[in-house]
């Protein structure tokens, strides 16, 4: 299954992804606890590509990537948004 | 319609989450209102950008500097973004908690961005420290009449209100900064909007995802209409 990581180079832990999860209970994005306190992504419990929610509120460009291949997703490439 | 405006659509505006129960109504506010004056802005900007750069001097940077020292300081954060804070009544605190805490990360990163125009500042050494520019009118005043204050915060104080702002200002902020960085080489310049642009890119997001999440009924959607309508034709003069 295709999963998202975060960019540590790039992401600005601003936390926008972690709200939007938030919101509508996925709860996948979370807080570390050690040792930065940094945003990641629980892999168990994201449904992307069912969910692509935390692409559409990122502001900072390449920060969530595809696990594999490393493909950006910030902006969202328009097969993430446009629905069938 | 401009290339940098056609960039910033197709980056930001319209990737939409399918389903979003405010979705709809930030589209149709989009087509209907904002890219009107996002163009307007942007042109203004340009033209703006246009005359500094055909001047042959440096004033402009100078009061640049000091206007934005003076938009983003700590004077504008804390009476504007604290005044909207103060906006959700202790028994809308739970249901607002993930609004006001990104009122208060913008309050502190508006305090940042002062900083960055106090770096121009200092860089060209038109200032030794900080603490001059508190005896320079200048860098404290702003021309729009009571904007740091609740009088003027929008048409009513209502806790979605300030989602037009963040969607519809903010991406003027984005706008400019991608003009100036498009158009001017003095690395300090750069550096003044550069070191702002993921900051404001954010503030833009979280317009974008307070409409889109939390006003999904005509109730929740009024005040954030109104309260574009007052940015574009009170504050912005677009008819």
């Amino acid at each position: 299954m295709p999963g998202l990581k975060i960019d540590h180079e790039r992401c600005t832990e601003c936390r926008m992804c972690y709200i939007v999860c938030r919101e509508i209970d996925i709860n996948a994005v979370y807080v570390a606890l050690e040792p930065l306190h940094r945003i990641e992504i629980d892999l168990q419990k994201c449904t992307y590509p069912g969910c692509t929610a935390c692409l559409m509120y990122c502001p900072a460009e390449g920060s969530i990537i595809e696990i594999e291949g490393g493909r950006s997703m910030v902006p969202p490439p328009p097969e993430a948004w446009q629905e069938a | 319609m401009h290339a940098i405006l056609e960039q910033f659509l197709d980056k930001w505006v319209w990737p939409t989450m399918p389903g979003a129960p405010g979705a709809e109504f930030r589209l149709r506010l989009t087509r209907e209102k904002c890219i009107k004056g996002w163009e307007i802005s942007l042109q203004r900007t340009l033209g703006e950008i246009d005359e500094e750069l055909a001047s042959n001097d440096e004033d402009w940077k100078k009061d640049r500097a000091l206007r934005g020292y003076a938009a983003e300081g700590v004077h504008m954060s804390i009476k504007q973004m604290s005044g909207q804070l103060l906006s959700v009544d202790i028994a809308d605190q739970e249901r607002y908690i993930d609004l006001q805490r990104m009122r208060a990360r913008q309050i502190w990163d508006e305090c940042k961005h002062s900083k960055l125009h106090a770096d121009v500042l200092l860089g060209k050494g038109w200032i030794k420290d900080e603490r001059e520019l508190m005896d320079i009118a200048p860098a404290n005043t702003q021309p729009l009449p009571a904007y740091f204050g609740l009088s003027m915060m929008f048409p009513h104080i209502h806790p979605l209100a300030r989602a037009a702002q963040n969607y519809y200002q903010e991406a003027n902020a984005c706008l400019g900064i991608m003009a100036y960085l498009d158009r001017v080489e003095d690395p300090f310049v750069r550096h003044e909007h550069l070191s702002q642009r993921d900051e404001e890119l954010m503030h833009f997001m979280e317009g974008k995802f307070q409409i889109d999440f939390l006003c999904g009924t005509q109730e929740a959607q009024r005040p954030v209409e109104e309260a574009l309508d007052y940015l574009l034709h009170q504050v912005g003069g677009i008819r």
